[in-house]
C-alpha cells in the first residue's frame, strides 16, 4: 500500500511538472483519485492552492469556467484587437485586466510597463494618463511608457521588462503580422513570464490569428455599452460603463465562446451583460458560439478565395486561405 | 590674385574654409586629448594644452613634445610647439622659437630677440611702436611701465604680463573636465566589441576604488576611444541611480555599443581607451539585511531603465507627469523615466489635473487632432448624426456632451476658438471623443471637427 502511494505521488509529481512544461491545468492530468493516501491528498490541496493563484480570475463565472479558472498568471496572453480603430476596446480590456491584477496583486510599486512601437501610437493614439486614472485606477506615476522605433526594439524592452518584478503586468503593442513576432519570440516572451510570474500582455491590433507561444487568445471588439445608471434609473442615450465583446480566439482548455463584459470602473470588476438593445451585431444568444473570428479587417474588398467558414470550426482550417489570399494580393 | 596668376599660370586657388579649419581643429583637439584633458582653442590656428602634472606620463617635457610632433609632422601637418610655464610665453614660443622649452624665469631672456608680434599685441599698438624704433619685444620688456601704458592703453601691460608670466591667464578647456578619470594605453590596438568591453571592465574596477573613496557614485560616464589614425568616438551613458559596480557599468556599455555597433567604424583598432565620470552624486550605501531582501526592487527598475536609454535613447522610457492646464492635450506632458525621489515628490505637489474627477477622459490621445468630416449634426451646435473618419463612415447611436473648454487666454490669441467635445459611440460600440472646434455663427468659417481620442 505505502508502495503504491509513494508511485502515484511519484506519477503525480511528474504530471505536474510535464502539466507545467506544456503550460496546461494541473488539476485536470493530476486527477484526483480520492479514497488514496493522505500524503496524494495533501498533494491535491497544494495543486489546487497553486492553481487558484495561478489564475487571474475575470469575475465573470462564464468566462472563468470557459477559460478553467481564469487567465494564466504566468505566461504571455494575447489579446486582439480587429482593427486599428478598435484599439480602444483592446487597450482598454488588457488595462481593465491589469487593474484586475493590481487589485489582486500584492505590495509593492505595482508599476505597469506599456510599450509600442512609435508608428502604432501616432496611429492608434497615445496613452493618456488623466483616462487610465479614472476609468482603471492607474496612476501617472505607475505608468512607464516606452514608445520606440523598431519592433525589435521593442521586444527587447519587452523581455527586458518581462524580467523585473517592479511591474504588475507588461504591455507589448504591436501592430499587424510583422515576421519579427514568431513563435520563437513569444515563446521568448512566455518564458520570461513564466520565470517571473507575471503577465506579459501581447496586444495586437489589426493582425491576423497566427500560431504563437500563447496559451491563450482573446479577441476583443467594443460592444454599445449599457445607458448610464443614475439614482432615478437608467439614464437613456448616455453612455455608461465601457463594455467589451471577448471572443476566446484559442485557449487550450475552452471552445470556442463569446462574452460580452462591462467594467465597473468604480468597483474595478467585470460583470456580464446581456445585450439589452438587439442589434444585428450581437447575437440574441449569449452562449452560442459567435461566428469564429476571422481576424483582420475586411474594409472594402472581399480577399479572394476566401471561404467562409461553418460556424463551429476552430480558425485552423481558414489559416491557409487567409495566407494564399494575402500572398495573392 | 590676378598678379599672382599673370606670374603662375598654373596656379590652383583654393577658398579659404573657415568651417573646415575649425572642424580640422577640433579633431586635432580631441586627439591631443589622449595628452591632457585640458585642451583649448586658441584662435584658429593654435591650441593650448595645459600639460600641469602630465609629462612625467610621457618621459619628459622635451619627449612629450616629440611625441605630440612626430605623428602631426608625419601626417604633413607644419606644426610648430612650445612649452613655457605660462600660456603667453608658451603661445610665443610656440611660433618664434618651435620647438622650444622655456625653463621657468626664463620667459624674458627667451622672449627679447623676438618681434613685437611674439606678445599678442593688437596692430595698431605694434605699429605705434614700430614707429618709435622700438621692433623687438626686449625694447618694451624693460622700458618704464607708466609712459608706456599712458600712450598705448592698459591691453599692451596686460598682454606683457602675460608673457612674462607675472599675470594669471586662465586658458578655458574645450570639453569639461571630468572629476575622475581612468585610462589605459594599448601597445596593440584593440577594434573588437568584446574587448572593448573587457577594457570598459578594467577601467571600472580602477574607478570604483576612487568612487570609494569618494563616497561617491557615477552618475554620468563617458567611454572615448582613440582610434589609431587620431579619430575619438566618444560613448555617453546616464544612469538614473549612482553607480560603481564594474559589472552593471560594462552592462550598459554593451547595450550602448551593441546599440550604436553599426556606426563604430573601428578602423585599424583603439590605441587608447579612456573611462571617465562625467558626474557623481553621493552614494548611499545601504545595509542588507540578513535574509537579502534590500530595496532591490527599485535598483532593478532603474537598471532597467539605464539599459534602455543606454540602447534606445534617452526618450524611449517616459513617464506621464501632470500638469495645472485644462486643454487634454496639455494635461499631461510625457517626462524621461526618473527613479530619483526628488521628481516624485515634486509631482506629487502638483495638484491633480481635471480636478473634477468625474470628467470623461479617453484612454487613448491622438497627439495630433484629426480632422473629421461630419455629415450631418442632429442641431447645429449638437453631436454629429454620422461622420467620416479616416475614410471609414461612422453612425453615431449615442452621444454626451458637449463639455465647452475654453482656450488658454493667457497663452493664445484673443478670438482663439472654443472646443466642444462630444462623447459619441457608434453603431457598433466603439466610442470617441471628438470635438467641433469653434461655433457657428460667430466666424466667418465654419466650425471644423475633431476625432482627439478613443474610449475603452
Amino acid at each position: 500500500m505505502a508502495r503504491t502511494a509513494m508511485a502515484q505521488e511519484t506519477i503525480c509529481a511528474l504530471r505536474r511538472k510535464i502539466a507545467r512544461i506544456e503550460g496546461t491545468l494541473p488539476e485536470r492530468l493530476a486527477a484526483p483519485d480520492e479514497g488514496d493516501g493522505l500524503v496524494l491528498r495533501r498533494g491535491i490541496s497544494a495543486t489546487r492552492q497553486a492553481a487558484a493563484s495561478a489564475f487571474l480570475e475575470t469575475g465573470v463565472s462564464g468566462l472563468d469556467a470557459a477559460l478553467a479558472g481564469g487567465l494564466p498568471r504566468a505566461a504571455l496572453t494575447e489579446i486582439h484587437g480587429k482593427e486599428t480603430r478598435d484599439a480602444g476596446a483592446a487597450a482598454g480590456f488588457v488595462l481593465a485586466l491589469v487593474a484586475l491584477l493590481r487589485k489582486s496583486g500584492s505590495q509593492g510599486r505595482n508599476a505597469v510597463c506599456w510599450i509600442g512601437t512609435m508608428d502604432l501610437f501616432r496611429e492608434a493614439g497615445c496613452p493618456y494618463a488623466p483616462g487610465l486614472e479614472k476609468l482603471f485606477g492607474l496612476s501617472p506615476d505607475n505608468l512607464l511608457f516606452s514608445p520606440v522605433e523598431h519592433l525589435a526594439d521593442a521586444l527587447w524592452v519587452a523581455e527586458e521588462a518581462a524580467r523585473l518584478k517592479d511591474f504588475s503586468a507588461v504591455i507589448l503593442e504591436l501592430r499587424g503580422n510583422p515576421a519579427r513576432l514568431d513563435l520563437t519570440a513569444t515563446r521568448r516572451l512566455h518564458r520570461r513570464a513564466q520565470e517571473i510570474g507575471r503577465p506579459v500582455f501581447l496586444l495586437r491590433e489589426a493582425a491576423l490569428a497566427e500560431p504563437t507561444a500563447a496559451p491563450v487568445r482573446l479577441q476583443v471588439s467594443a460592444a454599445p455599452a449599457s445607458p448610464r445608471s443614475t439614482l432615478a434609473g437608467p439614464l437613456e442615450d448616455a453612455i455608461g460603463h465601457p463594455a467589451f465583446t471577448v471572443v476566446i480566439g484559442k485557449s487550450r482548455t475552452a471552445l470556442p465562446g463569446q462574452f460580452v463584459l462591462e467594467w465597473n470602473s468604480d468597483a474595478f470588476t467585470f460583470h456580464e451583460i446581456r445585450p439589452a438593445r438587439s442589434r444585428a451585431l450581437v447575437p440574441a444568444s449569449g452562449h452560442r458560439p459567435h461566428l469564429p473570428a476571422t481576424g483582420g479587417a475586411i474594409v472594402a474588398l472581399r480577399p479572394a478565395g476566401k471561404v467562409s467558414a461553418p460556424s463551429d470550426q476552430p480558425p485552423r482550417k481558414e489559416r491557409p486561405a487567409h495566407r494564399r489570399s494575402r500572398r495573392a494580393s | 590674385m590676378a598678379d599672382a596668376r599673370a606670374m603662375h599660370p598654373s596656379l590652383e586657388i583654393i577658398e579659404a574654409n573657415p568651417e573646415a579649419n575649425r572642424r580640422l581643429l577640433t579633431g586635432l583637439a580631441d586627439w591631443c586629448d589622449r595628452y591632457t584633458p585640458l585642451v583649448a582653442l586658441d584662435g584658429d590656428d593654435g591650441l593650448f594644452l595645459d600639460i600641469t602634472g602630465c609629462a612625467h606620463l610621457f618621459g619628459g617635457e622635451e619627449k612629450m613634445m616629440e611625441d605630440i610632433l612626430s605623428p602631426l609632422l608625419a601626417q604633413g601637418f607644419d606644426a610648430r610647439a612650445g612649452l613655457a610655464s605660462c600660456p603667453g610665453a608658451a603661445w610665443a614660443a610656440a611660433r618664434f622659437l618651435s620647438p622650444s622649452v622655456i625653463p621657468p624665469g626664463g620667459e624674458a631672456d627667451a622672449l627679447a630677440p623676438l618681434p613685437l608680434s611674439a606678445l599678442r599685441i593688437d596692430p595698431d599698438s605694434r605699429a605705434g611702436l614700430e614707429s618709435v624704433g622700438l621692433h623687438t619685444a626686449g625694447a618694451i620688456l624693460d622700458a618704464p611701465r607708466i609712459p608706456l601704458a599712458r600712450r598705448f592703453g592698459a591691453d599692451l601691460m596686460r598682454r606683457l604680463d602675460q608673457a612674462l608670466g607675472r599675470s594669471e591667464e586662465p586658458i578655458s578647456p574645450r570639453l569639461p573636465v571630468p572629476p575622475l578619470s581612468a585610462e589605459r594605453q594599448l601597445a596593440e590596438p584593440v577594434a573588437t566589441a568584446e574587448d572593448i568591453e573587457s577594457l570598459t571592465h578594467m577601467l571600472a574596477v580602477t574607478l570604483r576604488q576612487d568612487l570609494e573613496r569618494r563616497g561617491e557614485g557615477a552618475d554620468a560616464l563617458q567611454l572615448s576611444l582613440f582610434r589609431v589614425d587620431g579619430a575619438v568616438h566618444r560613448h555617453v551613458i546616464r544612469t538614473s541611480l549612482p553607480l560603481r559596480e564594474p559589472g552593471l557599468i560594462r552592462n550598459l556599455f554593451h547595450e550602448k555599443l551593441a546599440a550604436t555597433g553599426d556606426e563604430v567604424d573601428a578602423g585599424y583598432g583603439f590605441e587608447l581607451v579612456r573611462l571617465s565620470v562625467l558626474k557623481a552624486s553621493p552614494f548611499a550605501v545601504e545595509q542588507v539585511d540578513l535574509a537579502g531582501e534590500s530595496a532591490e526592487g527599485e535598483e532593478g527598475l532603474a537598471l532597467f531603465a539605464d539599459r534602455v536609454r543606454a540602447r534606445l535613447g534617452g526618450n524611449a522610457l517616459m513617464q506621464p507627469a501632470p500638469i495645472e492646464s485644462h486643454i487634454p492635450e496639455r494635461a499631461v506632458r510625457m517626462v524621461p523615466f526618473a527613479v530619483s525621489d526628488k521628481t516624485t515628490l515634486a509631482r506629487k505637489k502638483a495638484p491633480p489635473a481635471d480636478a473634477p474627477a468625474n470628467l470623461g477622459r479617453p484612454i487613448r490621445l491622438f497627439s495630433r487632432p484629426e480632422p473629421v468630416e461630419v455629415i450631418a449634426a442632429e442641431v447645429p451646435e449638437g453631436p454629429p448624426l454620422h461622420f467620416r473618419w479616416r475614410r471609414a463612415m461612422y453612425h453615431v447611436a449615442r452621444s454626451e456632451g458637449p463639455e465647452r473648454l475654453a482656450p488658454e487666454w493667457w497663452r493664445e490669441a484673443d478670438n482663439a476658438p472654443t472646443r466642444d467635445y462630444f462623447r459619441v459611440e457608434d453603431a457598433e460600440g466603439r466610442r470617441f471623443w471628438l470635438y467641433r472646434q469653434g461655433l457657428y455663427g460667430a466666424a466667418e468659417e465654419m466650425p471644423r471637427w475633431f476625432m482627439h481620442g478613443i474610449f475603452p
